[in-house]
């Protein structure tokens, strides 16, 4: 079986500005699915980009960037491969906006 | 054709344990009887184990602020900066328990499981404790603490169930001053009700008051001299599912003074956990950079009969 694996990245953590997720190691995997729910938000949207990274300590931007979800309930999200030893994802807001959203890093061998 | 007297005879209870000592995997452990789980995290995936949440209702705002920052276990090549990929003890991959980047930040990850019957259980690992590798600096005192409870109950039926929670956790700092010893929790914590029903609680066990040194509990384990070195080490932690009580504590070559060692006990029992058999294990940072807790493999093991 491919081994299989989603890690929650955010738990609905009140979101304001930029905010970036913890580093996840990711090595064995060969592509993943980046889910975006929101739980709560006031509309404002924003964008969230992926990063990678060797060492967990040093990060670049993938290039890969898809826009936060509007409207409680919605899900956005996008499709990696070809990533480095670590991911995390760093979400801009616009100024003032506030929002609550569940990160779901969905991973596969 | 071998001669008849080159054959050996090999009784059940030897045959079993040189079959052991010739498997790679299993014959640094030494197991009770039975074998519950044993997970490798490079041939066996993550195997069930998974990120600890707080009890919530209606809502993830009522899950209780001393869970908020835990989050998933991670399988890891331990990649650092200056050499690469370090790998695991045996494989290329363990399970990985970062904690967050702030003074005190905790996480705790869990395998779920129940027991089959009341018995003498044991868990045993291989293990490297190591703070995040972005000082060039020795950062010894960096870890505050790591360790492993189980979250035991008795099954249904039992004549004055208890839930039991034996949690026992190497201090290796405070404030930035080696500790390096072992201790016990028995006290508990005041649990909460969380949301509007009364139907669901939640018991922030794990906080950092209350431990209490292990009578002969000093260790020094091998740090090595950089945060990029990894020195995986062994420990046994053994508990009776009758009397709930730890009946032994090793790390490496150290035996603990078991008996003097006391479990934290919640009575009554609680409504939904019969027969609960939880293997948690968890990292503390003293410093606001993160600590991680590398498992290699670790093997949970009973002794009961099927009669």
């Amino acid at each position: 079986m491919r081994e299989a694996h989603t890690a929650i990245l955010s738990r609905a953590e009140p979101w304001s500005g930029t905010v970036t997720t913890e580093p996840y190691e990711a090595a064995w995997a060969g592509e993943a699915v980046i889910f975006v729910r929101a739980v709560e938000t006031d509309g404002a949207g924003g964008e969230i980009a992926t990063c990678i990274s060797a060492d967990g300590l040093h990060w670049v931007d993938e290039g890969t960037t898809f826009r936060l979800p509007t409207k409680a309930g919605e899900v956005t999200f996008a499709k990696l491969s070809g990533f480095g030893h670590y991911l995390r994802f760093r979400a801009t807001l616009p100024d003032g906006a506030n929002a609550r959203f569940m990160v779901s890093l969905a991973l596969k061998e | 054709m071998p001669r008849r007297e080159d054959s050996v005879t090999i009784e059940g209870a030897d045959l079993r344990r040189q079959m052991l000592m010739a498997n790679p995997g299993l014959s640094r452990f030494r197991p009770l009887p039975r074998i519950i789980s044993y997970d490798d995290f490079s041939t066996s995936g993550m195997a069930g184990w998974t990120s600890l949440i707080g009890n919530y209702e209606d809502t993830l705002e009522n899950v209780l602020p001393e869970f908020r920052g835990m989050y998933a276990p991670q399988l890891s090549v331990a990649n650092h900066w200056d050499t690469g990929s370090h790998g695991a003890m045996s494989g290329s991959y363990s399970m990985k328990i970062a904690t967050r980047a702030h003074k005190g930040a905790l996480n705790l990850v869990l395998k779920r499981m129940t027991y089959i019957e009341p018995c003498p259980i044991q868990v045993e690992m291989f293990f490297a404790v190591k703070p995040e590798a972005n000082e060039l600096r020795l950062s010894d005192a960096d870890v505050r603490s790591f360790g492993i409870l189980l979250d035991l109950q008795d099954y249904d039926g039992h004549p004055q169930p208890r839930r039991a929670m034996p949690h026992l956790k190497y201090l290796n700092a405070m404030d930035g001053e080696l500790k390096q010893r072992w201790q016990y929790k028995s006290v508990t914590e005041e649990d909460r009700m969380v949301g509007p029903t009364g139907e669901t609680r939640s018991h922030p066990h794990f906080g950092s008051e209350g431990w209490v040194d292990v009578p002969g509990g000093e260790q020094r384990l091998c740090y090595n001299e950089l945060p990029t070195k990894l020195n995986w080490h062994y420990l046994r932690l053994g508990v009776d599912l009758r009397s709930m009580r730890v009946t032994a504590l090793q790390c490496n070559d150290k035996r603990m003074d078991h008996d003097a060692i006391d479990t934290m006990m919640l009575t009554p029992a609680w409504a939904n956990l019969w027969s609960m058999l939880n293997v948690c294990l968890f990292c503390e940072t003293d410093t606001d950079k993160r600590c991680f807790f590398y498992v290699d493999s670790i093997l949970v093991s009973g002794d009961w009969d099927d009669a």
